[in-house]
């Protein structure tokens, strides 16, 4: 018996010793895991706020390098601060691993005595109470409820997330295919041939789809006139609309403004002065006075509207006249005065940037007004307007200038192919129909370019030719319209002439096709409207009052009219 | 040749304008032709581990779990259980950095399941299937044992308090929920979250971002006195665990032999998986109780509805997560014009010309699947809900001491507890058991 | 009376739950049939497409491993081996040298070596390089891409979810088999051709 009590008493004290080993044993490795660890906030908390390897004091220091590029000095500077940047990252690295696994082997440590300690005290229930079984009903009940609350709280909670979540996107549409634009992203082609867009309308070659438009009007008596309105600084682009907004800009020595009008109303909607806008010169370039300093014509995406001026200043605002991006893009080399309108493509807003110091085909982005990208041609200055179309496989971008006729791809801007066949200052902007494209300057020649494989000029043409007015073609026929008076028919596949007719004053303006009748108007605002047919026959002969040198738009069943000083909606 | 060069490195200079290089491999420059006899050195391509280890993995499963079952059923040994548990913490831990594991696996079959591009390792499908089978048999012996990342959380338990009822109960819920959104999103393919939230790997892995690090050491903080919390709370394997284990036919028990009732094991489960013997003076219904659980019953398909709708009308949120979706939206929103600038990842896209259409039809169909998915997540939830509620007003007559087959995790902490074990192992002869003054319980006699 | 029909509920709820267990294990049994049906013997790493990357230096920073596993390789067979190397000297350096202040490399992990005139070889330590991907930009912009992204797999964990993966702008990450695991370019492509 006392031997066995003996016994009992050993082992305790043996346990008990083992206890207290263990016990300090926790208590060193607990402490320098402790101390470990803050070591190891500190470094994380240090390369947080200075990482090496993208130091700020570097470049500082290669900026100003840039200046001086022999400065050994400051070269060696950079060397040693390089070298001591990477040092650092790479001490960091290895303070970090080692650190790791120092700080595991100190816990490990501390775990085993610790797990070691609670292994001698066993958990038994204190046998003095009771088992409590009668408090099972009482939990029971409890966790009901709280149950029944959890499960309630989680459904109002996912509830509230998933109503919450939609509003923003629903306005916009979420995915559904819908028919308005925005939820697409993009304006479709049905979208773009419902409004008028950009210089001579959808895609720019001149064709109308509204076709139901009076054929008849008086500007001076005011016949099947809606409204009139003066727009107040001079401008010769033309008028672009959407929807019910038609939106023009002007510009003088001064300021450059952008103006919304209501199509039914003709009132201004806004006008914002574009006066304060980054990198801007301080003084206008020279312009000619049949250029002005707003040639241009805007365009349109269905959300955006975007203007440039001859200072290289460029300005998107949104419909209600917010300005959403404004910047300079240079100012253009041009001895009269820019005048390519603009286009857009999806999201990219495609600039011909020809100029005296070479050409160049730019893309910014709609959204932004970021670069995108900036393609050189090789080509000489230009004064035309970019034509945007499908030509069956693909979407082209065609730019006219001196001595190539240029197709771009207008994703990317790469070149898709080129002819020559211009020369001389160009203005015109090509005409497209039918896998044809048709470009002519005064003293070059009028050229039919067949598409397919390669693209190559099929016929050319040399008399009467237009150094202004852009040629228009429909399915069968090609309108070439002087600023000297006269109008050309030609069959657009082999390039006979069909007619030629003449008028008493010229053209600046360009014929548009709308329907069956071409509409061309004269510089001294009378429109004609004759037949787009291998016969001659005029429908009738439209007075407007003043001069106009702008494209009309016809949108739904109106049409508008720029002059020098007024718009005009004509409709009934 | 040098001049032709700088003309081009300065026309590119020019050109200095944020051009989006979408990786186009021109051959720029023309590869040379060497007079020294240099040769050009070979591209060194370090082979990923062989797959002769991805067997050696699965053998080493099928061994751990099947030494787990044998060590608590047959030895009951929380000594053996306890160094197989250190065994696999370093070789499924540390070694194979707890990746692929089980409680993973879940996912990568949901993911295989609905999407025919993905191939499913082997291994992969034996780490979800082995584990689950072993459980059907005998017990959560996987999680004891087996399991990693209970085996790091096991190893940190140093002072367990026991979670009262109530909230354990409420607790538990959420383990459904995760299981749930775990696999949604695996399916649909938005990503795998369990290993996004994996408060562990980043132990293992000696790699983890700060978010992840703070993650981990605050569960293992918890883990000292909430013994195994995610294992408990959060392991969405565990829910399929509990079933299987509930189903088993064998599981281990307390007692080797009979439970007399002598209360020495009630604390002695960490993780509160004992059920205690009723006093026979309990009642075992109440009147009230019959009324709720019939108003209960027919609530039961109003509920399920209900949380099957909500889910459904989650799915614009839900989906967000997956990167096709929130691509679409990020290029809807550049579009309208709700954005002032474009991410990398729409102007990546953008680049690639890839129709604007497509994408969108892409991140409808995603958002229709999340739609469906919710409907049944929020169902599974509702009928869970119920299912629990039901649970909580029916109730047996327990008889002894015995341990919830469902949250039992079969450690064998318990068995060292009961006077009949002692017995078992000689360490008390039966006479001694039957005058054993339970008042009187010594370490000597406790430590086997 | 009443033991005969506690004795029933017992036999009842046996019975379920013995064909429940049955039920459960064929099922499981069946899944993992039909994934094994579809499943693959050999693992699938993680890899980089570089011919979709976009170098947006996110593989550096958003590996698990605090030195990520990304290194940039090189295709000796597509080098230019050009004095002005773009992918090695940074955009405006005025010397073509090895001084830091030329370098585009952050960590300094491309060695210049003179080969023969013009002829200047460039390798990768990657030790030093952390994948940042700068010099992959420079070399593709400029230069033939030769340099370009690697998931190196004497390092990568291959995590169930990549995290690099989940984070990338153009999706370029792909799951391949870990007989083929790497998307070479130049010559070295050939290596692990399909079929």
């Amino acid at each position: 018996m006392m031997e066995k009590q003996n016994k009992e008493l050993h082992v305790k004290n043996r346990t008990e010793l083992w206890y207290n080993i263990a016990k300090n044993i926790a208590i060193v490795t607990a402490v320098l895991a402790g101390i470990l660890s803050v070591l190891m906030i500190a470094n994380f908390i240090q390369t947080k706020s200075v990482d090496p390897l993208n130091s700020q004091a570097i470049s500082q220091l290669m900026t100003k390098l840039q200046e001086n590029p022999e400065d050994t000095v400051l070269i060696e500077q950079i060397r040693a601060l390089d070298l001591l940047a990477r040092k650092a990252y790479f001490t960091h690295q290895w303070q970090i691993r080692t650190g790791s696994y120092l700080l595991f082997t100190f816990v490990l440590i501390l775990l085993l005595a610790l797990k070691y300690m609670s292994s001698l005290a066993p958990r038994f229930p204190d046998l003095t109470k009771g088992p409590e079984t009668e408090k099972t009903w009482e939990s029971r009940l409890l966790s009901r409820k709280y149950i029944l609350y959890g499960g309630l709280g989680l459904v109002l909670l996912a509830f509230v997330l998933g109503v919450l979540s939609q509003t923003e996107l629903k306005k916009i549409g979420i995915f559904q295919p819908q028919k308005n634009q925005a939820t697409s992203g993009y304006a479709s082609l049905k979208e773009i041939r419902d409004n008028w867009p950009g210089f001579r309308g959808p895609e720019g070659i001149g064709w109308a789809y509204h076709t139901d438009v009076p054929k008849e009007w008086d500007g001076p008596s005011g016949k099947n006139i809606r409204w009139k309105i003066e727009i107040p600084y001079p401008g010769f682009n033309s008028p672009i609309i959407w929807g019910k907004k038609i939106f023009l800009s002007s510009a003088d020595r001064r300021r450059q403004v952008m103006y919304c009008i209501d199509a039914d109303s003709g009132e201004f909607l806004w006008q914002r002065e574009l006066n304060d806008i980054p990198g801007s010169p301080e003084r206008r370039p020279q312009v000619t006075e049949d250029t002005g300093f707003a040639a241009p014509t805007m365009t349109t995406d269905g959300t955006r509207v975007f203007a440039l001026f001859a200072t290289g200043d460029i300005a998107c605002l949104d419909f209600d006249g917010n300005r959403v991006w404004a910047k300079n893009l240079g100012v253009p080399e041009n001895h009269y005065g820019h005048s390519s309108s603009l286009i857009t493509y999806q999201d990219l807003l495609l600039i011909q940037y020809d100029q005296n110091t070479g050409g160049r085909l730019l893309a910014l982005s709609t959204l932004s007004g970021d670069m995108v990208y900036d393609q050189p041609r090789d080509v000489e200055i230009s004064w035309a307007s970019p034509v945007l179309v499908n030509t069956g496989k693909r979407d082209e971008l065609i730019l006219n200038s001196n001595p190539f006729v240029m197709s771009h791809d207008p994703r990317t801007g790469q070149e898709l192919w080129r002819v020559r066949c211009m020369l001389g200052e160009i203005a015109p902007s090509p005409a497209y129909a039918d896998g044809m494209v048709y470009v002519v300057n005064d003293y070059a020649r009028l050229a039919g370019i067949k598409l397919g494989e390669s693209a190559e000029m099929v016929w050319e043409y040399i008399d009467d030719l237009s150094e202004v007015s852009s040629p228009l073609a429909s399915n069968d026929y090609l309108f070439m319209s002087a600023s000297y008076g006269t109008v050309t028919c030609l069959d657009n596949k082999t390039g006979e002439r069909l007619w030629l007719e003449e008028f008493e004053e010229g053209f600046y303006s360009s014929p548009i096709l709308v329907g069956e009748f071409v509409y061309l108007m004269d510089m001294s605002g009378v429109t004609y409207v004759f037949k787009a047919d291998k016969e001659f026959q005029l429908i009738s002969r439209n007075e407007l009052g003043e001069k106009a040198m702008s494209i009309p738009a016809f949108m739904h069943d109106r049409i508008y009219i720029r002059g020098t000083k007024n718009l005009y909606c004509i409709g009934e | 040749m040098k001049l032709k060069k700088l003309k081009i490195f300065f026309v590119a200079l020019a050109l200095l304008c944020p051009v989006f290089v979408y990786s186009q491999v021109q051959e720029r420059f023309p590869k040379p032709d060497f007079e020294s006899g240099y040769v050009r050195p070979d591209l060194l391509t370090p082979a990923p581990r062989s797959v002769v280890w991805e067997y050696m993995d699965i053998l080493v499963l099928v061994a751990a779990l099947s030494l787990a079952t044998y060590f608590a059923h047959k030895l009951r040994s929380r000594r053996n259980i306890f160094l197989l548990m250190v065994f696999s913490l370093v070789y499924f831990g540390f070694y194979r950095k707890g990746c692929v594991c089980s409680v993973g696996a879940v996912q990568n079959v949901s993911f295989a399941l609905f999407n025919l591009a993905y191939v499913i390792p082997l291994s992969v499908i034996l780490f979800f299937a082995l584990p689950l089978i072993f459980t059907l048999f005998y017990g959560r012996t996987f999680c004891a044992a087996v399991c990693p990342l209970g085996a790091i959380q096991d190893a940190v338990v140093l002072k367990p308090i026991s979670v009262p009822e109530w909230l354990a109960r409420l607790l538990s819920m959420f383990p459904y929920v995760y299981l749930g959104l775990a696999v949604l999103f695996a399916a649909t393919g938005a990503g795998f979250i369990i290993c996004q939230y994996d408060p562990f790997v980043g132990f293992f892995r000696f790699g983890a971002d700060f978010n992840m690090v703070i993650l981990g050491m605050s569960m293992l903080l918890l883990g000292t006195i909430v013994a195994r919390p995610y294992c408990r709370y959060l392991c969405p394997y565990g829910v399929l665990l509990n079933w299987m284990s509930r189903l088993s036919r064998r599981h281990v028990r307390i007692t080797p032999d009979e439970c007399n009732k002598c209360r020495l094991c009630e604390e002695s489960c960490p993780f509160g998986a004992i059920k205690k013997a009723d006093e026979e003076t309990q009642p075992m219904k109440k009147e009230t109780d019959v009324k709720q659980l019939a108003v209960l019953f027919i609530l039961l398909p109003v509920i399920v509805f209900g949380f099957g709708w909500v889910g459904s009308r989650l799915d614009i949120s839900l989906s967000r997560l997956h990167p096709t979706v929130s691509l679409a939206e990020e290029v809807l929103l550049e579009n309208a014009g709700k954005r002032t600038e474009m991410t990398d990842a729409t102007k990546a896209f953008r680049a690639t010309g890839k129709p604007l259409e497509e994408l969108f039809a892409e991140a409808r169909a995603i958002q229709t699947q999340f739609h469906k998915g919710g409907w049944i997540l929020g169902g599974f939830i509702g009928l869970i809900l119920c299912l629990k509620l039901i649970s909580l007003f029916i109730r047996r007559r327990q008889l002894e001491y015995d341990v919830d087959k469902g949250t039992c995790l079969s450690c064998g902490r318990c068995f060292a507890y009961c006077p009949y074990e002692q017995v078992r192992l000689g360490q008390m002869t039966p006479e001694e058991l039957k005058e054993l003054d339970r008042r009187d319980v010594s370490i000597k006699q406790f430590r086997a | 009376m009443k033991e005969k029909s506690s004795k029933d509920r017992i036999k009842r709820r046996d019975f379920v739950r013995k064909s429940l267990h049955s039920i459960v294990g064929l099922s499981i049994g069946g899944l993992a049939g039909v994934l094994f049906s579809r499943s693959s013997k050999e693992e699938m790493v993680w890899q980089l497409d570089p011919n979709i990357c976009i170098q947006c230096e996110k593989c550096a920073v958003n590996c698990v491993l605090p030195h990520s596993a990304v290194k940039c390789v090189h295709s000796y067979s597509m080098c230019g081996y050009c004095d002005l190397c773009s992918g090695y000297l940074q955009p405006g350096a005025k010397h073509r040298d090895t001084g830091a202040e030329s370098q585009l490399c952050p960590s300094g992990a491309i060695k210049r070596t003179y080969i023969e005139d013009p002829y200047f070889e460039y390798t990768i330590d990657e030790e030093l390089c952390v994948g940042c991907g700068k010099c992959v930009k420079g070399c593709n912009s400029f230069g033939n891409g030769s340099l370009y992204l690697q998931a190196r797999h004497d390092r990568c964990l291959n995590c169930n979810q990549c995290s690099i993966a989940r984070r990338c702008p153009s999706q370029a990450w792909k799951r391949v088999p870990a007989s083929q695991p790497y998307i070479l370019r130049g010559d070295e492509s050939g290596k692990y051709r399909k079929g």
